[in-house]
């Protein structure tokens, strides 16, 4: 018998009583009156920052201003017009290392809990974690209340089908000491750019 | 009468400093996970609806297994299944080998930890990289974790800094933690560039999608995964989870319950490689699961999602430090599965606990813990693991409180106590005199005073 099997075999053998899965459709979840105003002000509470795009006003230009140091500027949206890197076509992974800014694209974010759902779109996924600064571009419209309406809709792309992730602010820990610290292992900071409809 | 963990206390109890501030540091986490309780009005519906998920779940695990196994492959996964830690341990090691791997980076696991697997590769020439920085830490110390959270919670700054100073050669005297941060940021950061494979544990696997689910703040998960081309994944049998409607109930929960916060900073979902990578690989561990399910008083453990919450509140663990219990993981969780694990070795963890029940008030998953480790108290006898002098202690109890005579005797003649010379009394061989002066017995015993009173 494999070890599947075996496994299995034992633990259907073992179990006693059996317990019926519970009515999920009545959670009373949280809902907002204005779900865009506590993603903003969740996304700050995590130590990320929130800035709105006018209408006509080029982002790329911004994000120059925001980091008028950054030599390496990873992405591979066609309207970054800045890009010195790109996921990919670049080499390897490692390659990515010394990205300043990373800029990608998120589906919706989440007001409770300022989560974005950044499915992988690109074929280096790194650029997500590895830049000293990341980028996300989000719709302004594209707002759920809670983790139960996020659930429902997260989809992944249909070319790099392999991937997904919820990011919410910049990589921390509290690990030293219980002494809150922005900038683990991941990105040091994280902006959303809100986009006009 | 001191048991395993009370002596071990002791130790941690002498430095008085240092234990204040883990019992307050570990009370914020407490209150902070409170407010984010109080700050959803339907808090205690989720702990029902997490509660009812898992218990459904862990007694048809047999199908969501299968089930999760098969849209895993489906994916393009290579999913492998360890009855025990050796065999966890080999499949991992045979992996490596078939890939030439000579480092690998990994996030927390406390899988890994409970099959012993860091010491296992390296034995075998493999070098392993801790990359949760609080893990990092008691790796380069050569330590075990002392929370299941918050590994490191049982040093310092200074301690940090100096072990820095010493293994990654960051300033001398500078022991600031965002510094400090920095520095193993950079030296983690070219660890994760060179390493051949990535490891991590699971949060979560969904058996409708195959994806395996892992909740990180510093993104370590995603690091150790984004550059190495291999990546394998551990995951005990019991974290797996019916689709993302059930997802969406314990995502809410996890980090609210464990740190306060209203999410981890990234939750991620591995559902195959990423396309310039070999195929991930998945180990599903039993490891004794499959026989906890069949125990009729303590299968409940097994809802546990390792939020660390019960630990966080426990007033025990909070005085006593993660060291002082004898199985790996502490506080009132560890003691219920060391207790699964093997009662001989960790029957001396059981009293580690005042029966308060603050642990399965908080838990949100509404595991019964406090109510378990009573009922281990009462299987100490079967087991031969109950200590001989409290036996004792009962035995004459029972006589005592058996018989009115004696009773009364006792009673009427324990004022005579009082005029023991304390030295006599409060010493190493009356164990209630450990910690705390013994009583005044009063000369009319308080059932007379009734009976007077009521004359």
């Amino acid at each position: 018998m494999s070890n599947k099997e075996d496994i299995l075999k034992r633990y259907r053998a073992n179990v006693r009583e059996k317990y019926n899965m519970p009515d999920l459709s009545d959670i009373a979840a949280i809902r907002y009156p204005d779900p865009l105003v506590q993603f903003i002000k969740m996304t700050e509470s995590v130590g990320g920052r929130v800035i709105e795009i006018k209408p006509g006003q080029d982002f790329n230009m911004l994000v120059k201003e925001l980091y008028p140091d950054a030599k390496e500027i990873a992405s591979n949206l066609p309207e970054v017009t800045i890009a010195t890197k790109n996921p990919d076509t670049i080499g390897q992974a490692r390659d990515l290392n010394g990205t300043d800014v990373g800029i990608i694209r998120g589906q919706f974010g989440v007001a409770e809990n300022a989560c974005v759902w950044i499915p992988q779109t690109m074929k280096e996924k790194a650029i997500c974690f590895i830049s000293e600064n990341l980028v996300i571009l989000l719709p302004k419209s594209q707002i759920v209340n809670n983790m139960h309406e996020a659930y429902q809709r997260i989809e992944f792309d249909k070319e790099y089908d392999g991937y997904g992730t919820f990011i919410s602010g910049p990589s921390k820990t509290a690990d030293i000491a219980q002494v809150l610290v922005m900038g683990a292992q991941a990105a040091r900071s994280a902006t959303v750019l809100l986009l006009p409809e | 009468m001191s048991t395993q963990h009370s002596k071990a206390a002791k130790e941690f109890l002498k430095n008085q400093t240092y234990a204040k501030w883990h019992d307050a540091t570990f009370w914020a986490v407490r209150s902070k996970r409170d407010n984010m309780a109080y700050g959803l009005d339907e808090w205690e519906q989720l702990r029902e609806k997490a509660s009812a998920i898992k218990r459904h779940t862990i007694t048809h695990l047999d199908e969501y297994l299968d089930q999760f196994a098969t849209n895993a492959e489906k994916n393009g996964c290579i999913v492998h299944w360890a009855k025990d830690a050796e065999e966890f341990n080999m499949i991992v090691l045979d992996i490596l080998t078939q890939h030439n791997v000579k480092k690998i980076v990994k996030s927390k696991s406390m899988l890994t930890e409970e099959c012993e697997m860091n010491p296992y590769l390296e034995k075998h020439g493999i070098e392993v990289i801790e990359t949760d920085l609080g893990e990092r830490i008691i790796q380069l110390k050569g330590q075990k974790p002392s929370h299941i959270v918050m590994p490191a919670i049982h040093l310092n700054h200074d301690d940090v800094g100096e072990l820095f100073e010493e293994k990654l050669g960051s300033e001398k005297g500078n022991h600031e933690p965002t510094y400090l941060t920095y520095v193993a940021r950079l030296s983690l950061r070219n660890e994760f560039l060179t390493a051949d494979a990535g490891m991590t544990g699971g949060n979560f696997g969904i058996a409708q999608t195959g994806d395996i689910v892992v909740c990180t703040n510093e993104g370590n998960a995603d690091m150790s995964t984004s550059c190495p081309k291999l990546h394998i994944a551990a995951i005990g049998l019991e974290k797996i989870i019916p689709n993302y409607d059930c997802l969406a109930v314990f995502q809410r929960m996890l980090c609210r319950a464990g740190t306060g916060q209203p999410t981890t900073t990234y939750t991620s979902h591995f559902r195959k490689a990423r396309p310039t990578a070999h195929p991930m690989h998945i180990i599903l561990v039993d490891n004794g699961r499959s026989e906890w399910i069949g125990n009729p008083k303590h299968w409940e453990s097994l809802k546990c999602i390792r939020c660390g919450s019960c630990m966080n509140t426990c007033p025990v663990y909070r005085r006593s430090g993660g060291y002082s219990y004898s199985y790996f993981i502490p506080g009132p969780i560890g003691i219920n599965l060391g207790m699964l694990r093997d009662v001989k070795q960790h029957s001396g963890n059981v009293s580690a606990c005042t029966l308060c029940l603050s642990c399965q008030a908080v838990c949100p998953v509404k595991v019964n813990l406090g109510d378990q480790i009573y009922l281990w108290r009462q299987q100490l006898d079967d087991f031969g693991t109950a200590n001989k002098q409290k036996k004792m202690m009962c035995r004459g109890m029972s006589m005592v409180y058996g018989s009115e005579g004696i009773y009364n005797l006792g009673t009427s003649l324990a004022h005579w106590a009082n005029i023991i010379p304390s030295p006599l009394i409060n010493c190493g061989l009356n164990p209630w005199a450990d910690g705390h002066k013994m009583m005044t017995f009063p000369k009319r015993p308080f059932h007379k005073l009734i009976k007077d009173l009521e004359k």
